[in-house]
């Protein structure tokens, strides 16, 4: 692999003191994330794989060990840092969308572009997940995988050079989830946005270069995909 | 515990901060309530008890001087239950050790028990028959000057000086009320109500076998009006100076008013409370039922009827109003009998028996579970009828429209501020309106003030000039001005002639003193509204404003003036203009046209006088051996008592109002900000997590607050100003009237407060948005 890794973790521990319980939900995790790779991180719940997106998209600190956003440790970065990191760097996805419901979908993604750098126009971010003629629907106005799809339009039009998914069709039927999942896959192949996709259906595994799987809070193996199939293949 | 138990009181603990909220509203409202409420009733109560229990008469009648033959007559008259008759004499009095003259009115006691206004002993015993030094004392003056039995005090009766051994301190239900004639407020310290026996000031007053006041009781079913035109129709013949019943005793009046404020306060301000606390129940209930949504629905599915769950909701109300209620009552209680003291200060009551009655309390908890009903029913009705099967599938999201008030340059934070204000506009408007409200109360306790400190400009800056007022005991040549000046000190001595007399106009009557005035005089002025100089004119009389509203009579038109004492003239006289004054009524006219009137030479009943200021304790010194001088009033010292009362009153009255406006301007706005941010908490941390700083998601938050405050505060000013304008008509009587005068530091003081009270529960919620769940909004729906 020639690409520069956009994230590498090293032996990234966390835990979580509940009363006189520790839960560890991560047990010294090394993992890397390239730049243009879409990586899905496979595992039941309670596999630690949430908890490791969060620490990578700076929403939680790793108790122990070290995570690298090309060479910026965002572990030991203070909590302003981590504001002015998730803003420049990160796109994400909710599995519940997470929209504005007061905003209609073109100022959802208003909303982020106005405190980026150098984004996109929203209507040109929301025609290529294929909402360009729905620009001024409110969320109430819009179906489930519509939703989804201004969440990733909205995620994507800072330009960011990670797009974190957490089971972004988690609440959608397969044939809307596929949608969606085409949606990320064309932004990843055309921004080249390093791309992680949380998911426990292991039918979405085939559309990634790599497929991560993850099982008691470690990274049990890693399978290499040599042809990433295209989300309108994939069934379940 | 029940289960259901458990859950409603942790449910409790969870918006403890918005409980407390509301609970210190309710209390407000309930503590105005009890505050006035008791107050009043206690004084309504001791009122009737002492005119009970000292026989308070029900009709006065003043003479010049009768024979006690005419008693009899009166007596005999159809309605007429019993008479008694007595002399009352102005009387000057010097104490030693106290610098100031001292007026006041000596009574004389009957030689049998008396029948009416017994008299309440505080200390020491009745004059004893024919004991002629022997007097009893005011217990206000008593108490101010710190005197006991054995103390006494030099009066001059009739112009003969005399020295008076005090036996006693007493109190009686007419003199509850004291005022010194031509002040505006009681003045303990130099006014002072003697009591001697009656045959000593008879003889002194050359009264011996006739009397110059008279108090009747009426027959069952007897109108104190038939019984008035009777009594005047008698005494009539001898001077009579016009008889009136309880309604216009001077004590009973100022009583009267006072009972209407407490009752305005009882009503007015627990009102605003109640209806703030109530809408604030509504919207933390209504949150509360969005919340638990699905556990509603989840209970009801187990078998919960809906009347179960709508108890068990109403069980949350209650809990913030028997905390509410116990708190106000508690407060209420406190501050009422610190009110009650006050009013013990000013009004002359021997005892107070200060209780809350079971009858305030009931009014209490009713009032305020049914404000707090009111406030949650709505919502937990609603809640409770939806069908389990909907209430456990996810709330749709919310729909919202563009809103008319934005264009394509707002940034996206304030369309979402905007929305949402526009998404409620009912709860938009009640938030406004509980804001504003609280800005309206500040406004009115400030008014207060002003109000006050205008009155006292105008009256005793622009109006009065005189350093001191000389009253005489008979009119007097104007050639006693001469001798005036030539006492030490005084510079410009003024004469002016006092008279009793009634006006008349078509149906209408009112009796009062009119005053003969110098034209052009430099020391007494009359002012229009505007304080600009009102000129006597030559024939014609000038009334106070409220006067001739009273009589409905306008300038021009022709008022029958009846003089009461001299030549008894009656004479239609024209109106010639108002005059603006906020402490009693009269007439006015140029005094030689009233001493032609009177048909008497240049006489004058008084004086005013310009005097340098440190001459003044010889001056009085002086006063006091001038026999013809019935008594002397400094200015400064009505200032500074009319302060010195007043001042104390009105700082706890203003510190109450601000607490109590600040609790509702703090109830409102942390409720509004603590529910928008608990409705919008994901929306928030979702905006977090795309890397919204923490100022940048405060805004959408705080923001919203920021425009309901800035539309409050105005329409708060607004409202206090209505409020001001409709307390100050209410106090408008002849006995006193409040100018309608908000100064601009008492509008910028209550949009201070309200704004502070803003951004210090704005400080709190916002504090919360640190600890916003990043992590959790990527999960679940709430």
């Amino acid at each position: 692999m020639t690409a520069e890794a956009v994230f590498s973790a090293n032996a990234v521990t966390k835990f979580y003191d509940m009363g006189e319980v520790r839960v560890h939900a991560l047990r010294g995790v090394d993992l890397e994330l390239y730049s243009g790779e879409m990586m899905v991180l496979l595992g039941p719940s309670g596999s630690g794989k949430s908890t490791l997106l969060n620490i990578l998209g700076g929403l939680d600190r790793a108790s122990d060990g070290t995570v690298l956003y090309r060479g910026f440790d965002i572990t030991r970065a203070k909590d302003k840092e981590l504001t002015q990191y998730r803003r420049s760097h990160v796109g994400f996805v909710f599995q519940f969308y997470n929209l504005i419901p007061s905003l209609t979908a073109m100022e959802n993604v208003a909303a982020v572009t106005e405190i980026a750098k150098n984004p996109m126009k929203p209507a040109d971010a929301l025609d290529l997940v294929g909402l360009g003629d729905r620009l001024h629907h409110f969320p109430s106005q819009l179906s489930g995988g519509q939703q989804q799809r201004v969440a990733i339009a909205r995620a994507i039009a800072k330009r960011p050079s990670v797009l974190l998914c957490d089971e972004p069709t988690g609440a959608l039927d397969s044939e809307t989830g596929i949608v969606v999942l085409e949606a990320i896959d064309k932004v990843n192949r055309e921004l080249g946005a390093a791309t992680a996709v949380i998911t426990h259906n292991a039918d979405i595994a085939g559309m990634a270069d790599r497929v991560v799987h993850m099982s008691n809070g470690n990274v049990s193996h890693v399978d290499r995909n040599a042809n990433r199939r295209n989300p309108k293949d994939l069934h379940w | 515990m029940r289960a259901l138990d458990r859950k409603l009181f942790r449910d409790l603990w969870a918006v403890r901060g918005q409980v407390i909220a509301i609970s210190c509203v309710l209390a407000g409202g309930i503590a105005t309530y009890v505050m006035a409420a008791s107050t009043l009733d206690s004084l309504q109560r001791t009122q009737a008890r002492l005119y009970r229990e000292f026989r308070f008469p029900e009709l006065f009648a003043g003479v010049t001087r009768a024979p006690q033959s005419v008693a009899a007559r009166i007596s005999a008259l159809p309605g007429i239950a019993a008479v008694e008759t007595r002399v009352v004499a102005p009387a000057n009095m010097e104490l030693a050790g106290y610098e100031q003259p001292v007026s006041g009115q000596i009574v004389g006691l009957p030689t049998a028990p008396g029948q009416f206004n017994l008299l309440h002993l505080h200390a020491g015993r009745l004059p004893e028959p024919g004991r002629d030094r022997e007097a009893l004392v005011s217990d206000g003056f008593a108490k101010a000057h710190k005197l006991q039995p054995g103390f006494s005090l030099q009066v001059t009766i009739n112009g003969r000086k005399q020295r008076l051994d005090i036996v006693g301190v007493a109190s009686t239900p007419e003199f509850i009320y004291q005022l010194a004639p031509g002040s505006i407020v009681p003045d303990f310290k130099t006014y002072c109500i003697v009591w001697m026996n009656a045959a000593p000031l008879e003889g002194a007053f050359n009264m011996t076998g006739a009397f110059n006041q008279l108090a009747a009781t009426l027959e069952r079913g007897t109108r104190v009006e038939d019984a008035m035109i009777a009594v005047d129709e008698i005494l009539g013949y001898y001077g009579g100076l016009g008889s009136h019943g309880r309604k216009d005793q001077v004590s009973h009046r100022y009583l009267s008013e006072e009972f209407k404020q407490l009752t305005i306060m009882s009503t007015m301000f627990p009102a605003i409370f109640l209806s703030v606390a109530a809408f604030l129940l509504n919207v933390v209930v209504g949150r509360l039922m969005t919340t638990q949504r699905s556990q509603i629905a989840t209970l009801k599915a187990f078998g919960y009827s809906t009347a179960a769950i709508v108890g068990h909701f109403l069980k949350f109300t209650l809990v913030i109003v028997i905390i509410g209620t116990a708190l106000g009552i508690a407060f209420g209680a406190w501050m009422g009998s610190g009110l009650s003291r006050l009013y013990m200060d000013v009004y002359r009551f021997p005892y107070l028996d200060y209780a809350i009655r079971a009858g305030v309390l009931q009014v209490s908890f009713t009032v305020s579970i049914l404000a707090a009903g009111a406030g949650t029913l709505f919502a937990v009705l609603k809640a409770a009828a939806e069908s389990p099967a909907v209430a456990m599938q996810p709330a749709n999201p919310g729909l919202y429209r563009r809103s008319l008030f934005e264009n394509r340059w707002l940034s996206q934070p304030t369309r979402m501020i905007i929305r949402n204000i526009e998404r409620r506009p009912v709860k938009t408007l009640l938030s406004i309106g509980g804001i504003a409200m609280s800005t309206a109360i500040l406004i009115l306790g400030g008014f207060w003030g002003d109000a006050v400190d205008y009155m006292v400009f105008a009256q005793l800056r622009r109006a009065q000039l005189d350093d001191i007022t000389v009253t005489f005991f008979q009119p007097v040549s104007t050639r006693a001005m001469y001798s005036l000046l030539s006492l030490p000190g005084v510079t410009f001595a003024e004469p002016t002639r006092s008279v009793a007399a009634r006006f008349r106009f078509e149906q209408r009557t009112y009796r009062t003193a009119l005053q003969g005035m110098e034209p052009g005089g430099r020391l007494r002025r009359l002012l229009n509204k505007k304080l600009e100089r009102v000129e006597l004119p030559e024939e014609g009389i000038i009334l106070t404003d409220h006067l001739a509203k009273m009589l409905g009579i306008k300038t021009g038109q022709l008022l029958t003036v009846e003089l009461l004492e001299g030549s008894r003239a009656v004479r239609e006289v024209p109106v010639a203009g108002v005059v603006s004054e906020y402490i009693g009524v009269f007439g006015y006219m140029r005094r030689d046209t009233l001493n032609r009137f009177l048909r008497e030479g240049d006489r004058a009943s008084g004086a005013y006088l310009s005097v340098d200021s440190q001459a003044i304790p010889a001056l009085y010194e002086k006063l006091k051996t001038i026999p013809a001088v019935a008594g002397s009033a400094a200015r400064a010292q009505a200032l500074k008592s009319f302060y010195e009362t007043l001042a104390a009153q009105m700082l706890t009255f203003a510190l109450f109002n601000t607490l109590l406006a600040s609790t509702i301007a703090i109830g409102v706005v942390y409720n509004t900000v603590r529910i928008s941010l608990s409705e919008r908490s994901r929306e928030l941390a979702s905006l977090r997590v795309l890397g919204y700083t923490r100022g940048e998601v405060a805004y959408i938050l705080l923001g919203e607050l920021t425009i309901l405050v800035f539309i409050a505060i105005p329409t708060g000013l607004l409202t206090g100003h209505g409020l001001a304008y409709f307390m100050a008509t209410t106090a408008q009587t002849e006995l006193f009237r409040v100018p309608f005068v908000i100064e601009p530091s008492t509008y910028a003081m209550a949009a201070m407060v309200v704004f502070t009270a803003t951004v210090v529960s704005a400080f709190f919620v916002g504090r919360k948005i640190n600890h916003l769940d990043l992590v959790e909004v990527l999960k679940a729906r709430e």
